[in-house]
């Protein structure tokens, strides 16, 4: 999984690389853009957003078809300066967001024709991503239907079978009939197809024999692998109170995992995020791009936040999610011992946790599963005085024979020991 | 062989009984209860049921339940709405807080999880307690999760709000203040600054009524407090130094247990005993029932209580004679040599010896301070400038108080920290004199004998949920800081009565501005307050400028004292009231992990009896050996005229003939159901000289030729009879000899000649040695004094469970550690009780303490009898127990020569079986419990895991601050809860760590290390200071 990503950005790179060599001279427009959003970024993105939603400002698609350009430089340059000479655009805007003044920004006209073009591009660009997401989410719903329909094939192919096994048997038979009749034998008794079908058994027991013990280990493996995955939730994927998207938040928005599972690089568990931090962006991002306001009123909710007055009161109530990494009771796992000490990738248990919709289990989450990683992952050893120390002790024979594939693994000191995760 | 010393557990090993003969060699004292759950034989036999309706059923139910277990389980995760800064799930936050019941003091860390708290730890930054804690401290975590605790105030037997509760309060009391009407505060002692800040300030605001505070102690130091009044002018108690003490001199002082300041005591007295220093305090113990003290002592001299005044004045007399003081009346008693050898120990220390009594006796508190006096030990040893104020109450107050009371002259009555009603002699009839008292509220965190007799009761917080201060010693000031939010409806004293007198200000915010004006006023360090109280919060206490040393001026009448003292009363019996290391004065009786803690002198659990000598018991025919099958014997008791009916007698080796012995603070009920455990001993007290008397003359009893069932752990989990297990010397030996002298290796005979036998193994060598770290521990004999501080902390943060009195008879405690208590007499003593002796062993044994754990053996025989591997040996020298893995064949039991596995018999946390006692039977006990560690599951093995998640913890740290591990920064439970520091635990293969030198000491030994176990637990030979050589 790993190397799949480190493949995939390295694909990315090269792209990149060749796009830019090629374009760098001739399309400054698309230099513009990319300073645009830059810019956007920086300046703008605190309190406004590119679609129309509205944030501590106003949401600012479509403004500079509503707007003058010029007027947009001088806006955005002194807003308070545009106000004061009584412009009755200004004037109506300041009025309409409770008087909260737009801060002079430090741009100039070509960086504002950036930003401009950016905010564009992005309205061109915002229907092509909903329908991303809505394609993704029918196909996490319709995955459930395949067992069924697969059992609908089996059992029509099936009665097909039986169909054209009767079809051919009273062509045989006729055949039989007239060929009776042609030599003129005695005609052929005339049989129920059971009769027949045990006849076929006791002449042909070898085939039979085999043919059962075929089916017998289909039948056992079938059983087999069932009982095997009892207790094992690989995609596991449960509904959850709030339609949380981790694809919208991790992937397109680009936030660290560590910003809202920031104990997982201290705690035991990475921990859920308490309402009171997605308000750290949600205080002013009220709207989402598919669930509109409806999911994000939920974590409200839970606050007795009101969107309005940006007040909040005192009946609070916690969220409660369905947990979906499920381990034993007996098992002891420290997120920050892979996290923070072995500098594991959150991704490497979670999966592409960046494209999920609705989070699910990626991993089988088995002891197999932990075992086979502690005997291939190397152990970070560099800048630890922890390890130091520990290598330091370890006597000549042994750090041979441990660095005898040039690594030292997680198993070789100590990791697949039962006391490690149970106790 | 040096030491052929005779050990044994009991009575039961000393005389080699054949039911003895037949147990000792059993792992499992009976077969698998199978009865238990099949009904009885008979039953099954005339059974309805026919074999395939059986099996039939027995298929549905497999198949029924392996289709429940396929269905997903939904498990809902519920983060905080607004999450703290500093909470986060899975990690482990400390408060330092400090404890005080009236009995206790130490300064606390408390571990918290989620908000819980679920462990108490000493504080080592405190100089008094220097991170020691004991049983009843590390216990008391669990107090708070009673389910028997009020959930709000009660008014007649119906809980009320606290506004009705307040506001009727308030109209009779406002009634009976105006008209300045009698309102008494009857409290333990209370040494916090703020609250008798806020009494005086009561007193005050109503200076037309008689308001009073009158003190009492459930178990009272009056006569100690009296006698120092006289001889230095202060009510006070003094603070000892014992760890200058070369020489000590107890009379019936136990002071590691019950004495005031007893944590202190115990870390101040085992630094006393340190061998290699070159030096070691002597220990003289005259005292009548074994105490953990007598136990511990170099010299124990059984003496009766009535004679404890004559031995002060005969030693007070035999000092005297020497420094040339004039001598006072003393009567001869039989043990005049004896104490001749303590004095003449005593006058060799002048000025670094102490003399300590545990008398209630004013008379006799006087002649010891008169003792102490002349051997110059104050200003030395003993400081009364900077006093002790953990006991305040006077005696004498208390009775006419009740008398007041009696005479229906008191108007209201505040009871606060006090059970009066449980702990006053009969004689005084408080309860007749409570029904007298126009307003009586109790202040109580639970329903005791005192609230059933109140109309109104204000339900209080457990401590963990309070705030508080407290100043122990003169200068030593410390506070007490809520871990948790209250769980139910409650309200500490202070709150109320602040309400009570209209103030809006909260006690956290007078505590506040008494710190303020008080501590932080008379000091420099900080410049602003809120910095000040944050860093002092943070410490748990602060230490003002210690008060200069006065010369001390004796004024004590020490001729009328010991007229007084040394009077003789005979008679036949005499019975001593006394504390039991893990109940105490019974504030936490109803804590089942002190219930099932074995008493550290008798093993016995959740019971109280009456001890009495073997051969005493002999005589009147009790019978002296208890287990499943045997049980005690059973009289009717009266002592001071009050009966007892039916209560066990056990014979108790090192009792003193002709004296009983009872424990007080039992007789409350606990649990779900409300069981009464043992009976109340404390009605049977009276008043003598003053003050109440911890004995009495006037007992009789009456044998009833009935049996008792008693639970004991006494010959639970003997070793074979390898008694290799304890190695002793004297300091003599220690000193002058070598090695092999006191602590041979153990050379086994082989074809090549004789070997060491490390140097014989069967396996190849376990790669521990030099691989990352080796844990290992060391416990040192001579620091252990047995008092079972490391067995409920370990209990606390293993989730040890609690099996209750049947279980433990069954020899099925699930304790992972537990304390072996070795009696041993010099083979002299049992070669003459063959001929017609005085002294036979069990009369004053001499008692070896040693903690008994998994001892994770290298070469252990339990982890190659395993057939499923449920338990292996991982690099770093652990011996590890898979629960997941293990099939319950209890093989490992079997072949363990430690005998230190357990096997869960039963789901102990929900069969209803235990519901009435085990805590984690309900939501609000399971509370406690340690989310790192599993709560293991029925008919698997279970045992020490040398705190493998504290391991793991401390190892992670290190890792992420990218460190090596420190030497002493991972300590299990045990080792950070023990008071004398007896435990070292760390890296065996850190060559600078204190364990690994304490491996190398020449005190070093491994317990049955001849059989090439090769433990990673080490022992330290025992050394006693006495002149004979007992080795």
């Amino acid at each position: 999984m790993k190397l799949l990503l480190f493949t995939k950005s390295k694909v990315h790179f090269q792209a990149l690389f060749v796009f830019l060599f090629l374009f760098a001279f001739s399309t400054t427009k698309l230099v513009a853009q990319e300073d645009g959003e830059k810019l956007f970024k920086s300046y703008c993105a605190s309190c406004h957003s590119t679609g129309s939603n509205q944030l501590v400002g106003p949401g600012l698609a479509g403004v500079s078809d509503k707007y003058e350009r010029e007027w947009l430089y001088n806006w955005i340059k002194d807003s308070q300066g545009l106000i004061a000479s009584g412009d009755a655009d200004a004037v109506a805007i300041f009025e309409e967001f409770n008087k909260i003044p737009m801060p002079a920004q430090p741009v100039n006209n070509e960086q504002i024709d950036a930003i401009l073009d950016f905010i564009k591009a992005s309205e061109a660009a915002a229907p092509a991503a909903e329908v991303v997401v809505a394609e993704t989410t029918s196909e996490s719903t319709s995955g459930d239907g395949s067992s069924d329909g697969g059992l609908f094939v089996v059992l029509g192919l099936i009665i097909l079978f039986l169909i054209v096994i009767s079809i051919l048997r009273g062509v045989s038979h006729s055949i039989q009939t007239v060929r009776a009749e042609q030599i003129g034998a005695q005609n052929p008794e005339e049989r129920t197809m059971l009769q027949a079908f045990f006849d076929w058994i006791n002449a042909n027991k070898t085939i039979v024999a085999l043919i059962s013990i075929v089916i017998l280990s289909f039948v056992a493996k079938l059983g087999w692998d069932a009982a095997v995955d009892i207790g094992i939730y690989t995609g596991y994927q449960p509904e959850q109170p709030i339609k949380f998207s981790h694809k919208l938040h991790a992937g397109t928005n680009g936030i660290d995992c560590n910003y809202c599972h920031s104990s997982a690089s201290f705690s035991k568990s990475a921990g859920i995020p308490s309402p009171n931090l997605c308000m750290n962006c949600h205080t002013y991002i009220q709207e989402g791009p598919q669930y509109g306001k409806e999911e994000i009123a939920k974590i409200y909710a839970a606050l007795d936040f009101d969107p309005v007055t940006k007040k909040y009161g005192t009946n609070q109530k916690p969220i409660k999610w369905v947990k979906v990494h499920n381990l034993p009771d007996h098992v002891y796992f420290n997120h920050s011992q892979h996290v923070t000490v072995g500098k594991i990738a959150c991704q490497k248990c979670h999966g592409p946790v960046e494209e999920f919709t609705v989070g699910k289990q990626h991993e089988s989450l088995t002891m197999g599963w932990c075992i086979d990683c502690h005997r291939e992952t190397k152990v970070q050893m560099t800048d630890n005085g922890y390890y130091d120390e520990i290598h330091k002790r370890l006597p000549e024979k042994l750090k041979a024979q441990y660095l005898e594939d040039g690594t030292i693994t997680v198993s070789e000191l100590g990791g697949i020991e039962c006391a490690k995760c149970h106790y | 062989m040096s030491n052929n010393k005779k050990y044994w557990k009991g009575v039961e090993e000393l005389n080699e009984t054949p039911s003895f003969q037949e147990s000792k060699n059993k792992e499992f004292s009976e077969l698998i209860p199978v009865e238990d759950f099949l009904g009885d034989a008979n039953l099954l036999e005339n059974s309805q049921t026919t074999r395939r309706d059986f099996l039939k059923y027995l298929g549905f139910g497999v198949t029924a339940a392996s289709l429940a277990a396929c269905e997903t389980p939904v498990n809902k995760v519920i983060p905080y709405v607004v999450k703290t800064d500093k909470t986060s799930p899975g990690v482990a936050n400390y408060f330092a807080t400090s404890y005080f019941d009236g009995n206790d003091y130490c300064d606390i860390l408390v571990k918290t999880r989620e908000g819980r708290p679920i462990k108490i730890e000493g504080n080592k930054m405190s100089p008094l307690t220097k991170g020691g804690v004991n049983a009843r401290i590390n216990s008391s975590v669990l107090s708070l999760y009673d389910g028997n605790r009020f959930k709000s105030p009660m008014i007649d037997g119906s809980a009320v709000s606290w506004t009705t509760f307040n506001d009727s309060i308030k109209k009779e009391l406002s009634a009976i203040l105006s008209k300045g009407g009698k309102v008494r505060l009857l409290t333990n002692t209370i040494h916090s600054p703020s609250t008798l800040r806020l009494i005086a300030e009561f007193k005050s605001n109503y200076p037309e009524a008689d308001i009073k505070q009158v003190t009492y102690d459930a178990i009272s130091y009056s006569g100690m407090l009296e006698a120092n009044l006289e001889s230095f002018g202060k009510a006070v108690l003094p603070s000892y130094n014992l760890s200058k003490a070369k020489s000590i001199v107890s009379i019936g002082a136990d002071f590691m247990s019950s004495f005031p300041s007893s944590i202190e005591l115990t870390h101040q007295y085992a630094s006393g005993r340190k061998p290699e220093n070159g030096w070691m305090s002597k220990h003289f113990q005259f005292e009548s029932s074994m105490s953990l003290t007598g136990s511990n002592a170099d010299v124990r001299v059984p003496v009766k209580t009535s004679l404890h005044g004559a031995v002060v004045a005969n030693l007070y007399n035999y000092i005297a004679k020497k420094v040339g003081a004039s001598s006072v009346s003393a009567a001869n008693i039989e043990i005049q040599e004896r104490i001749e050898k303590a004095g003449e120990h005593l006058l060799a220390n002048k000025g670094a010896s102490i003399v300590l009594s545990g008398s209630n006796d004013k008379s006799i508190q006087v002649l010891v301070n008169g003792i102490n006096d002349m051997l110059g030990n104050y200003g030395s040893t003993i400081d009364i400038a900077n006093h002790s104020n953990e006991r305040k109450g006077i005696d004498g107050e208390v009775s006419s108080l009740v008398k007041e009371m009696s005479a229906g002259s008191v108007d209201a009555l505040m009871m606060v920290g006090v059970n009066p009603s449980l702990t006053m002699p009969s004689s005084i009839n408080f309860n007749e004199a409570l029904g007298k008292v126009k307003l009586a509220i109790s202040f109580a965190s639970r329903p005791n004998e005192t609230t059933t007799n109140t109309k109104y009761i204000a339900a209080t917080p457990n401590y963990l949920e309070s705030w508080g201060d407290a100043n122990p010693k003169t200068g030593y000031y410390a506070l007490i800081q809520p871990t948790i939010n209250p769980l139910f409806d409650t309200k500490q004293f202070e709150d109320c009565l602040l309400s009570w007198m209209d103030k809006s200000e909260s006690y956290y915010d007078y505590i506040r501005a008494t710190w303020e004006s008080t501590l932080f006023a008379n000091q420099t360090e900080s410049v602003f307050f809120g910095d000040f109280w944050n860093k002092k919060l943070h410490d748990g206490l602060y230490i003002s400028k210690p008060e200069v040393l006065e010369p001390i001026v004796f004024a004590g009448n020490v001729s009328s004292a010991a007229s007084q003292a040394s009077k003789i009363v005979s008679s036949d019996w005499e019975i001593e009231f006394y504390e039991k290391v893990g109940i105490g004065s019974g504030n936490q009786a109803s804590n089942p992990w002190l219930q099932e803690l074995p008493d550290p002198i008798s093993k016995i659990t959740w019971d109280n009896y009456l001890v009495m000598n073997p051969s005493d018991a002999r005589e009147n025919g009790f019978a002296t050996e208890y287990g499943e099958q045997k049980n005690a014997d059973t009289v009717n008791l009266t002592v001071n005229g009050y009966s007892f009916e039916n209560i066990p007698v056990i014979a108790q080796p090192g009792q003193t003939k002709g004296t009983l012995g009872v424990a007080l603070g039992y007789g409350q009920a606990i649990g779900k159901k409300n069981e009464v455990i043992g009976f109340n001993a404390y009605p049977a007290m009276a008043m003598n000289n003053g003050s109440i008397a911890k004995y009495s003359t006037d007992v009789s009893f009456v044998a009833t030729g009935e049996d008792y069932q008693i639970a004991t752990t006494q010959t639970h989990h003997t070793v074979m009879g390898r008694t290799s297990v304890v190695r002793e010397t004297n300091l003599d030996t220690f000193k002058n000899g070598s090695k092999d002298d006191y602590n041979p290796a153990h050379i086994l005979s082989t074809g090549d000649g004789p070997k060491d036998v490390s140097e014989i193994d069967l396996w190849a060598e376990h790669p521990v040695k030099k691989v990352g770290h080796h844990w290992g521990m060391s416990i040192d004999l001579n620091a252990c004094i047995g008092c079972g501080s490391c067995v409920t902390s370990c209990n606390s943060e293993n989730n040890v469970p609690v099996v209750g009195k049947d279980e433990v008879r069954r020899s099925r405690e699930m304790h992972w550690m537990r304390i072996d208590r070795y009696f041993s007499s010099n083979p002299e003593d049992v070669e003459q009780r063959n001929y017609t002796s005085m002294e036979t062993p069990e009369e004053n044994p001499q008692v070896v303490h040693q903690p008994m754990m998994c001892q994770h053996c290298n070469h252990a025989p339990c982890e190659t009898v395993c057939p499923v591997a449920a338990t292996t040996h991982s690099d770093e020298g652990i011996n590890q127990m898979t629960y997941n893995r293990c099939i319950g064949t209890r093989y490992c039991a079997n072949n363990c020569p430690y005998k230190v596995r357990r096997f869960n018999w039963f789901s102990y946390q929900n069969l209803n079986r235990f519901e009435a006692l085990n805590p984690s039977q309900d939501d609000l006990g399971r509370m406690v419990l340690n989310p790192d560690v599993t709560v293991r599951a029925r008919g698997v093995m279970e045992k020490c895991s040398l705190c493998v998640q504290i391991i793991q913890t401390g190892k992670l740290e290190a890792k992420k601050e990218g460190r090596k591990v420190i030497d002493g920064e991972i300590e299990t439970a045990c080792a950070s809860a023990c008071p004398t520091h007896a435990i070292t635990f760390g890296d065996l293969n850190d060559e600078s760590s204190l364990v690994r030198k304490a491996s190398e000491s020449n005190r070093s030994y491994r317990v049955i290390e001849e059989v090439g176990t090769q433990p990673n637990i080490y022992y330290q030979v025992k050394v006693r200071n006495t002149e004979t050589n007992i080795a």
